[in-house]
């Protein structure tokens, strides 16, 4: 690995988005929003709480994939962005193996989850494990028997499919869902780190 | 016409290493995209055993009703109109789109959104839709309604009127005390 990410993380991390005069933030390929991360995490958990025990699994991967189509399109927007060019594109050697190192050293900078690759094993398998994220805000006494990192699930998944899913395609028709993740240890179930095992679909 | 100064927001956005949180007010914020937002509100329509629809908005409405009532209350804005201010202006900083309170009263008001993040976002992933989408919006103009007058959450409902999504030139709010 190539990538120097306490810069990348430095660097990244004050990047300022700015809305424009219509009150839009288009950056990135996409239209950024910025919320409270309250809201995300009382949806997921007031969703996946209430639905029958039969229904748990389909809630569950609606919002990983919410995040998987969100992290494919954003990923994108975001290694291809100028920011990107600036920052860690001096820094990849290696492609794309020190794009995704580089990728997860921008997901701990914008707060998504305090992250890295642990085990990568080009266009099959990859291990993260994060060391601190908003999903596992949730609990505040005592541990869950549920695995919330439905968003960290998604987007590792997505950032797979960008390395090795094929050229990206903005339909989402091809290229995205080649990867699936599941997570299996989280801080909101007592582990020390959430752990994320990425693999083919 | 009683002239105001209008009160600019001013956020200090902040990242916390240590945890690799973005925060802004202590309040942990969290960037992220239309894919993600109209995911969500997809999966909340498409949730009708629960009254997802419902839940999205309400959870829109705890989370920016006390981001904005704290707002207020350490930045001792007290006048209604310098409140109504801030909270469009944190709607638009929030990228959710360009809002106008345009009547606002402790039983009833009224709201216009000339841009729409979520109705934008929606029209760019899939086209116009003939009902709302924008449950997010709405959470967020009955929490800014909480917050302009002091009060708890569920005090007020927003009821979209009028969508962008389905090709009116600006969405509009209908917001009416519980």
């Amino acid at each position: 690995m190539n990538i120097d990410r306490k810069k990348i993380i430095s660097a990244m991390s004050r990047i300022e988005v700015q809305g424009n005069e219509d009150g839009l933030i288009p950056g990135f390929n996409v239209f950024v929003n910025m919320m409270p991360a309250s809201f995300w995490n009382s949806f997921a958990e007031r969703l996946t709480r209430r639905v029958p025990a039969d229904m748990l699994e389909a809630a569950e991967y609606l919002l990983v994939n919410a995040a998987h189509e969100c992290g494919y399109h954003t990923g994108y927007g975001i290694i291809t962005s100028n920011e990107w060019k600036a920052v860690v594109e001096p820094q990849v050697k290696q492609v794309p193996e020190d794009i995704l190192h580089g990728a997860f050293a921008v997901f701990t900078a914008w707060g998504w989850a305090k992250s890295e690759i642990v085990e990568l094993v080009p266009g099959k398998r990859m291990v993260v494990r994060a060391y601190d994220y908003y999903e596992a805000d949730g609990v505040e006494y005592g541990v869950s028997t549920k695995k919330t990192a439905y968003m960290i699930r998604g987007v590792a998944a997505a950032f797979m499919d960008i390395a090795y899913g094929g050229a990206y395609d903005a339909t989402g028709k091809t290229g995205l869902r080649t990867f699936k993740c599941e997570q299996t240890k989280g801080i909101e179930c007592g582990d020390e780190y959430g752990e994320f095992v990425v693999t083919k679909a | 016409m009683t002239q105001y100064r209008k009160t600019e927001l001013a956020l200090n956005k902040v990242f916390d290493a240590k945890v690799s949180r973005q925060r802004i007010d202590n309040t942990t914020v969290v960037l992220h995209c239309h894919h993600y937002a109209t995911l969500y509100t997809q999966l909340a329509m498409d949730c009708s055993m629960l009254d997802a629809k419902a839940l999205l908005s309400e959870c829109a409405e705890d989370a920016w009703e006390g981001f904005l009532s704290r707002y207020y209350t350490n930045n001792g804005i007290a006048t209604l109109a310098d409140r109504i201010a801030i909270g469009e202006q944190a709607f638009a900083a929030a990228g959710l789109g360009k809002m106008r309170v345009t009547c606002a009263g402790a039983y009833s008001g009224e709201v216009t959104l000339d841009h729409s993040h979520v109705d934008e976002g929606w029209i760019r992933k899939w086209g116009k839709s003939e009902q709302p989408v924008n449950l997010i919006g709405a959470g967020f103009i009955a929490g800014l309604f909480d917050a302009l007058f002091g009060k708890p959450a569920r005090s007020f409902t927003a009821i979209e009127t009028q969508s962008i999504v389905s090709g009116a030139p600006c969405s509009r709010f209908s917001v009416v005390a519980r």
